[in-house]
């Protein structure tokens, strides 16, 4: 059976505001549960781009505008849930909205915060004129790609794939790689910023060459 | 000229700005403005016009024309949709506008291109020229969280007839938009004179050149001498901090000779600050990049106590050569400084005279808010970024029914 080639890929994206601001807690859920799903795309997994490379208190601006608004239960109870676990952003954001719900009425609700501005991303899933068809060309388009490539195919790759494993553990599984694959799989996106896990992953995949 | 970018983001970064404008190469591309030369708009477009025809999608720029009465119009506007006034346009006003912008329609010629950028109130009007099958963008650089209703009220005679506007931020969205408004940052030029790289001995000269002690602990805020950017504030926090730290003052801007206001701004904080030894009011012609990238490479603390802002530009170009940034905690400055992390965000006098205090007792501090500013601009706020931006923004729109 012959192997796919690995396309190599990058996200790009504009932020586009919805239109939609909230100044309040109740209203914040009652968006969530409604709001176009690029919006909580945006707001969890843009959001660890953006701020890859800063030790943020929060990685994801849901939490980081609980924490501005101190609301530091709800900041805290957000901020664990990880994006990178999911590959449906539906099902993330029935997550989402279940912990704000069930934590809700151990606050005081204000009604004037500082407003919550919900941004989608307006993506752009671009085809980066490179293949591999083995491991040695695939090390030559990892050391070729960007950190928007890197973040498609580690991370926003599992949602347009609706699958939970990221596209160069699944692909490398597919030529046999097995080990470099798990070892790949297992990498922290929140220990490193997006250039050292570049490092990581080729120091993984020229290992034992 | 984009190679010499390399360096700053990355051969890869690069590389996928060629592989994106390959989508986008069959595109006439229009930037209008009202300026070739002055102002953050005319800066980036200076850089931004060559770096795309470079990637192969030919873009021009063209500027619209206009005389005194016009531009004394559309500078009300502009500060009508900064802050709510009193006093408003007249309709004599309104149609020496249209009038002006009829005009232009004649001059600038816009039929031959797919995607027109208008940046900006002054040439906004001409999109009564947009023909079917173009799509046009109002590029906004202005704070408009809180116009004033009417200077609003006659953007959106032309705003809604746009395909996309793009502001700053989204709290500068006013309500009411029905097109779709995006948000994009604007940028600084690693390649501009202002943010080049400078030797020791160069900073040194130039410090001294204007009489400052290069040893002794600098503050400095860069900016127009302009109310709004609350040079008195500064002045007060420096009074405050130089009870325990022996530094010194650097306020450095400009102003025009047809700016009154500006010049009177200069004056009453050149009397406030008379016999201060350590304090220093410089008024330098608009061109003195080299002198500007020298007091900020020089500077111990970098300031910008504005008490409303667009997006400051030298509050990135600060925390591009790695300086801490105390900054008011309003417009843009918001969203460039992480609070405690990449500077620190204030509210008040008494705020920027703690903060600054804090920074000039800890080395440490200092370079590690001032290596995370440098990292932050690197990745978020670099012209690159902003040239991508807009190319994933064309995309979109051809690929977009309306």
């Amino acid at each position: 059976m012959s192997i796919a080639p690995f396309v190599f890929k990058a996200e790009l994206w504009i932020p586009q505001y919805t239109g939609i601001k909230v100044t309040s807690v109740r209203d914040f859920i009652q968006t969530l549960k409604i709001i176009d799903k690029y919006s909580i795309f945006y707001h969890m997994y843009v959001n660890i781009f953006n701020y890859h490379n800063l030790p943020v208190y929060y990685t994801n601006s849901f939490a980081h505008w609980f924490y501005k608004n101190n609301y530091l239960l709800l900041a805290e109870k957000i901020s664990i849930i990880d994006p990178l676990d999911y590959y449906d952003l539906e099902e993330l954001r029935k997550d989402l909205v279940q912990t704000l719900e069930s934590n809700y009425n151990q606050i005081i609700d204000k009604h004037d915060l500082q407003p919550f501005y919900f941004i989608k991303a307006d993506r752009c899933i671009l085809e980066c004129d490179r293949k591999a068809t083995n491991l040695e060309e695939f090390i030559e388009g990892i050391k070729a790609s960007s950190i928007n490539s890197l973040f498609y195919h580690l991370v926003t790759s599992k949602i347009q794939n609706r699958t939970s494993v990221n596209d160069y553990t699944a692909w490398l599984i597919s030529i046999g790689e097995a080990k470099k694959a798990e070892a790949i799989n297992k990498l922290d996106l929140y220990a490193m910023n997006l250039y050292e896990i570049k490092k990581e992953i080729i120091k993984i995949l020229e290992s034992g060459r | 000229m984009i190679e010499k970018y390399i360096p700053f983001v990355g051969e890869e970064a690069i590389a996928e700005l060629f592989v994106l404008s390959k989508k986008l190469k069959n595109l006439r591309i229009l930037h209008i403005n009202s300026t070739r030369k002055g102002g953050g708009v005319a800066e980036i477009l200076h850089r931004l016009v060559p770096l795309m025809n470079e990637l192969g999608i030919k873009t021009d720029w063209q500027i619209i024309e206009g005389d005194e009465k016009f531009f004394k119009f559309t500078k009300k506007l502009h500060n009508l949709l900064h802050i709510p006034c009193e006093s408003c346009f007249d309709s004599s006003e309104i149609v020496y506008y249209l009038k002006i912008t009829y005009e232009n329609c004649e001059k600038i010629n816009t039929e031959n291109y797919d995607i027109v950028f208008v940046h900006d109130p002054q040439p906004m009007g001409l999109i009564i020229k947009k023909i079917p099958g173009q799509k046009w963008i109002w590029r906004c650089h202005v704070d408009t969280s809180t116009p004033d209703p009417r200077a609003w009220a006659f953007l959106e005679n032309f705003l809604n007839a746009y395909d996309a506007c793009i502001f700053h931020m989204p709290e500068f969205i006013y309500e009411g938009i029905v097109i779709p408004a995006y948000t994009i940052r604007p940028s600084i030029d690693p390649l501009h004179p202002k943010n080049i790289d400078l030797s020791e001995e160069e900073i040194k000269n130039t410090l001294t050149r204007f009489g400052i002690d290069p040893e002794k602990p600098i503050l400095l805020q860069v900016s127009r001498f302009d109310r709004l950017k609350d040079p008195f504030g500064v002045l007060k926090a420096f009074k405050i901090v130089k009870k325990k730290y022996d530094c010194q003052l650097i306020l450095v801007g400009s102003f025009a000779s047809d700016d009154p206001e500006g010049e009177e701004v200069y004056k009453e904080l050149l009397n406030l600050a008379a016999g201060e030894k350590d304090v220093f009011i410089l008024n330098l012609p608009p061109d003195s990049h080299k002198e500007i990238n020298a007091f900020q490479r020089g500077a111990t603390v970098v300031i910008q106590k504005s008490l409303k802002e667009g997006f400051g530009l030298v509050v990135s170009e600060a925390m591009w050569k790695a300086k801490p940034v105390v900054g008011s905690n309003v417009g843009g400055i918001k969203r460039q400084i992480v609070h405690g992390i990449t500077g620190y965000l204030v509210n008040s006098v008494e705020g920027a005279a703690f903060r600054i205090r804090q920074l000039l007792a800890n080395a440490e501090i200092r370079n590690l808010l001032g290596n995370h500013a440098k990292e932050r601009v690197k990745h978020r706020f670099l012209i690159i970024r902003h040239l991508r931006d807009y190319l994933v923004l064309i995309n979109s729109l051809i690929n977009t029914r309306f």
